[in-house]
């Protein structure tokens, strides 16, 4: 689980581990990944916090190395780390379109890149990445952002079709806007995150936990035969 | 209520939905599988009930729901299965009769039995519908105008309905099975047709089981905050 350090990806960890997962914390902070390995052994479940970049090439390859030395094995990669700076493009910085890019893009390719020997030599195994409903509707100031999750979805796509032969499902998950940290902080002043809900059909905006059953259903057999796919869970939001 | 029960994908989900703890009613034409399906059901130890009428008929529609629902005092679940290409005619020798027919199973029946379920779902402030499209509601297929037409039909009615129950805490999605191993597909196959089928990526055809899979999620409130969205169950052979 990468970037499993908070938001999305901290309730992602704590919910499969309360399903008996054994869950890498794969995250760039490390005080944030240590919490959630406590947090998950107090739960009495088991996680293994390694700090990663998934930008960085050497950085990934080391973690995956600690995943298999720790435990021989991976079933489940999510591909979860991601940023979500705002600016209109006239006013974009190369290094920052390269930043988006490259944590949220690239950074999911390292990491399947580095996950799929493993997955087919088991031939079994799940690729799950976390895209947006931006990468569907796009929205404003954020077409870095709508680029590398639009890349997200059609890099599924294809993986999907070179891991199939292997029973390997690869698929992708839409969150909407969704209760965490980086859309707080993207907010204009005096406006409430709560507010954006009252225009979702289910009446409010999402929150950490609507995430884990739909990772669970793809993660686990009962999702075996879905592969190449993008899951919307916004609430009703986007309907695609 | 399973709409299309008797059917090859509809025993699997009743069974599943059975499974999980729900009391399965099932409404198909077909008065045999009909009675097969609940001797199969009976083996498992649930009782299940059938109810034998034309579901293209609203006045027959209304009856059979006025009837179950006064019984059973609510709905968690609708499901509606029933359909199928039924007639396949290159469009210029399509005869309106069987285009109508293959819109009004497929589409026409849907529409009837969420309109004589969504009342008492809504009074509930919950319920879950799960309403069937295909892959060639996405692509499309040389002599399957009328099915492909009233699946995409069936899309776009779903998630109008999403919006407009969302209020009410109802949800509704689709189902969309890919090519899948019932009775009815595989007799149009000979064995090493069917052994040598290359345009699914992951090697087969889904197992009825795994659609049901599919429609056990959307029922459930592990997707609790999926709503007018479509789960396309096909090893990869369209991606969404």
């Amino acid at each position: 689980m990468t970037g499993a350090g908070q938001g999305i990806g901290r309730a992602l960890a704590l919910g499969m581990a309360d399903e008996g997962a054994a869950v890498i914390i794969a995250e760039l902070n490390a005080n944030n990944a240590r919490e959630v390995e406590r947090e998950i052994q107090r739960r009495e479940g088991e996680a293994l916090a390694v700090q990663t970049d998934v930008s960085d090439e050497a950085s990934v390859t080391a973690m995956m190395a600690r995943c298999l030395e720790r435990f021989g094995k991976v079933d489940v990669l999510v591909n979860n780390a991601g940023i979500f700076p705002n600016a209109p493009v006239e006013a974009m910085d190369e290094s920052e379109w390269d930043r988006v890019i490259g944590t949220n893009l690239v950074g999911t390719f390292l990491c399947s890149r580095a996950v799929v020997p493993t997955l087919i030599a088991q031939r079994s195994g799940r690729i799950i990445s976390m895209a947006s409903g931006r990468a569907l509707e796009g929205a404003k100031n954020g077409s870095h952002y709508a680029a590398s999750k639009g890349g997200i979805l059609g890099f599924t796509r294809a993986l999907s079709l070179e891991l199939a032969p292997f029973g390997i499902t690869v698929n992708a998950l839409c969150p909407g806007i969704t209760d965490t940290a980086q859309p707080r902080a993207n907010l204009p002043p005096g406006a409430r995150l709560e507010d954006v809900g009252a225009n979702i059909p289910l009446g409010r905006i999402g929150e950490v936990e609507d995430l884990v059953g739909p990772t669970l259903f793809l993660a686990s057999d009962a999702g075996r035969f879905v592969t190449g796919q993008t899951v919307v869970v916004n609430g009703g939001a986007i309907r695609w | 209520m399973v709409n299309g029960g008797a059917g090859g994908i509809g025993l699997a989900v009743v069974m599943k939905l059975a499974g999980i703890g729900y009391q399965p009613i099932i409404l198909d034409v077909n008065e045999a599988a009909c009675r097969e399906t609940v001797a199969q059901l009976a083996e498992t130890g649930v009782k299940g009930e059938y109810h034998t009428f034309d579901l293209t008929r609203k006045d027959d529609v209304q009856n059979a729901m006025r009837d179950i629902l006064a019984k059973y005092g609510g709905i968690a679940a609708l499901v509606n299965l029933a359909g199928g290409t039924l007639y396949a005619h290159p469009i210029q020798e399509f005869p309106l009769d069987e285009w109508q027919r293959v819109i009004d199973v497929n589409l026409k029946a849907t529409f009837l039995c969420c309109q004589a379920a969504i009342p008492t779902m809504k009074a509930q402030r919950k319920g879950a519908i799960v309403n069937t499209t295909s892959n060639f509601a996405l692509t499309g297929d040389a002599t399957r105008t009328a099915y492909a037409a009233s699946k995409a039909a069936v899309v776009s009615f779903t998630k109008s309905l999403a919006v407009e129950l969302a209020p009410f805490n109802v949800r509704a999605n689709c189902i969309g099975p890919g090519r899948t191993a019932t009775a009815r597909v595989m007799q149009n196959f000979t064995p090493e047709r069917w052994a040598g089928l290359t345009d699914i990526p992951m090697g087969r055809a889904a197992e009825p089981e795994e659609i049901a899979e599919g429609v056990a999620f959307l029922v459930s409130d592990d997707s609790a905050f999926m709503t007018g969205q479509s789960l396309h169950v096909n090893g990869g052979m369209v991606r969404t």
